[in-house]
């Protein structure tokens, strides 16, 4: 088989399996959303909505805005949500902006506050039963600990102590104990995979990832809490090709990694490991 | 005499949650420059022996490392009580701590089992800590709680305003005593995103008048000996 078409026939397994998860959270679930960062992850996640029902997304489309991303991510989310006729809810935190939070306060507060305070709100008030969620097990050690259906409590606590089997690709909602559950329906895509996805479906991209002046966003966050990378890639093509011999981290350019890059290294010298 | 060691207690943040029993009456910065690093292990030992100990003390082996009794300013108290004291009386339950803090950094575990492990360590010490006092002419009890909780949590105000409150409530529980109290940290922390990095500046506080001016870790040696003598 030529490499292209394992490719191809690789992307349509990981597709089918998404696809059929999302419509099993759908019949499950009486009050689902799907969360869109206008990423690239989440972007596809929103392709595969599409496709699972047939052209139209059934639910509402969450947006967290911390008002501190960077204007191409509001101007790419309103042109989308346009296009493809979403039913576009926007989460934002106006008390805590008010008060002028901001990441010199403190990045953790920072992100608690006007990240999951402000979603926490969004789900009191909407009372969502299922939230799907766009991450990835290759993301980063403790993502890969996740399963498809991943129950939170009120606080958005996470038990990863005591998670469900999910064998044979049953995926079954626990009767209590969660607040709401979290449906990762490209659990077990690659980063790779998602680049390959989006130049086969030619899936519209937001422009911060294109290498611009020798530097380019591989992971879209915050702007005073993400760093461009050094690359030359300027195109979906040549993504996949920087993808292919890449050893570095996709999220290296998150002011936290790199914090925490940096602890490690300092506990080490200290003798603490 | 009573000693608070309390690893990492920084003054910014004993202000900041306004810590007043931890003040004391005399308060102020320890300066540790003299230091290349600020090792725990390497703090405590020159606390207790007034000289600087880093030169003896190896990292590998650091924190199996016991000091003689004569070394110590231990040596001039009648009967003393060293709860998990670095370099004299320091546990080996810390070594669990330990690897929940490599397993985190290695994204093996979660941040909660590291911190349940520091928080279990501090209730076991506080118990032994508290039924010692009076008990004996000189109590020194270690707490680690702001240094552990600290490394991977400073810049989350809520869980250090938790820490600090806990250290003060601690400290309350000594307040009505007579004796000589000294509250000393052995360096200070300050933010790195969300974790925490030691400072070159304890802190510390008596229930006396010291009358000190940024006094060294190793300047208390002298002190304590005297106020021994005297008591």
């Amino acid at each position: 088989m030529a490499e292209s078409e394992a490719v191809k026939q690789h992307l349509h397994e990981l597709e089918r399996k998404s696809i059929a998860l999302l419509r099993e959270a759908k019949a499950q679930f009486k009050s689902i959303a799907c969360l869109w960062s206008t990423g690239k992850d989440s972007t596809a996640t929103m392709w595969l909505c599409k496709r699972a029902f047939f052209g139209k997304i059934p639910f509402p489309v969450i947006h967290i805005d911390t008002g501190y991303k960077f204007p191409e991510i509001y101007e790419f989310r309103d042109k989308i949500a346009k296009e493809w006729g979403l039913n576009l809810v926007i989460a934002k935190n106006e008390e805590a902006l008010d008060q002028g939070m901001s990441p010199k306060k403190g990045r953790l507060d920072c992100c608690t506050l006007l990240k999951t305070e402000a979603l926490k709100n969004l789900l009191q008030k909407e009372k969502y039963d299922a939230l799907i969620l766009a991450i990835r097990r290759d993301e980063h050690g403790i993502r890969a600990k996740e399963r498809y259906y991943s129950p939170r409590d009120e606080q958005f606590r996470w038990n990863y102590a005591d998670q469900a089997a999910e064998l044979w690709d049953l995926y079954v909602k626990p009767s209590e104990d969660f607040s709401h559950m979290r449906i990762h329906p490209i659990l077990h895509w690659t980063e790779l995979n998602v680049w390959q996805y989006v130049q086969q479906e030619n899936l519209p991209i937001n422009s911060l990832y294109f290498a611009k002046d020798g530097k380019r966003y591989r992971s879209l966050g915050c702007m005073p809490c993400t760093v461009p990378i050094p690359s030359e890639a300027n195109t979906i093509e040549k993504i996949v090709q920087e993808l292919e011999t890449s050893r570095t981290p996709e999220r290296a350019g998150r002011s936290q990694d790199k914090e925490k890059a940096y602890m490690m290294q300092k506990l080490r010298s200290l003798g603490y490991m | 005499m009573i000693i608070l060691a309390l690893d990492a207690l920084d003054l910014d943040l004993v202000k900041k949650f306004e810590s007043k029993t931890l003040m004391q009456n005399e308060y102020g910065q320890t300066d540790i420059s003299d230091f290349n690093l600020e090792r725990t292990v390497v703090l405590w030992a020159s606390f207790l022996t007034g000289r600087n100990m880093e030169a003896r003390i190896p990292l590998k082996t650091q924190w199996e490392f016991k000091l003689p009794t004569e070394e110590t300013f231990l040596h001039f108290s009648k009967t003393f009580k060293a709860i998990d004291f670095p370099a004299f009386s320091f546990k080996q339950n810390h070594a669990e701590e330990r690897k929940f803090l490599k397993n985190y950094f290695d994204e093996k575990s979660a941040i909660e089992e590291y911190e349940t492990a520091v928080w279990k360590i501090h209730e076991e010490n506080k118990t032994e800590f508290l039924a010692s006092i009076g008990n004996y002419n000189l109590v020194m009890g270690y707490f680690n709680l702001a240094d552990a909780i600290g490394h991977l949590s400073f810049g989350v105000v809520n869980k250090m305003k938790d820490v600090y409150n806990t250290l003060e409530e601690l400290a309350k529980e000594t307040k009505n005593s007579d004796d000589f109290t000294l509250v000393i940290s052995d360096h200070g922390m300050k933010a790195i995103g969300r974790y925490g990095d030691h400072t070159k500046n304890g802190f510390y506080s008596a229930n006396r008048e010291l009358g000190l001016n940024l006094p060294k870790i190793t300047d208390f040696y002298n002190t304590i000996r005297s106020l021994q003598n005297a008591t």
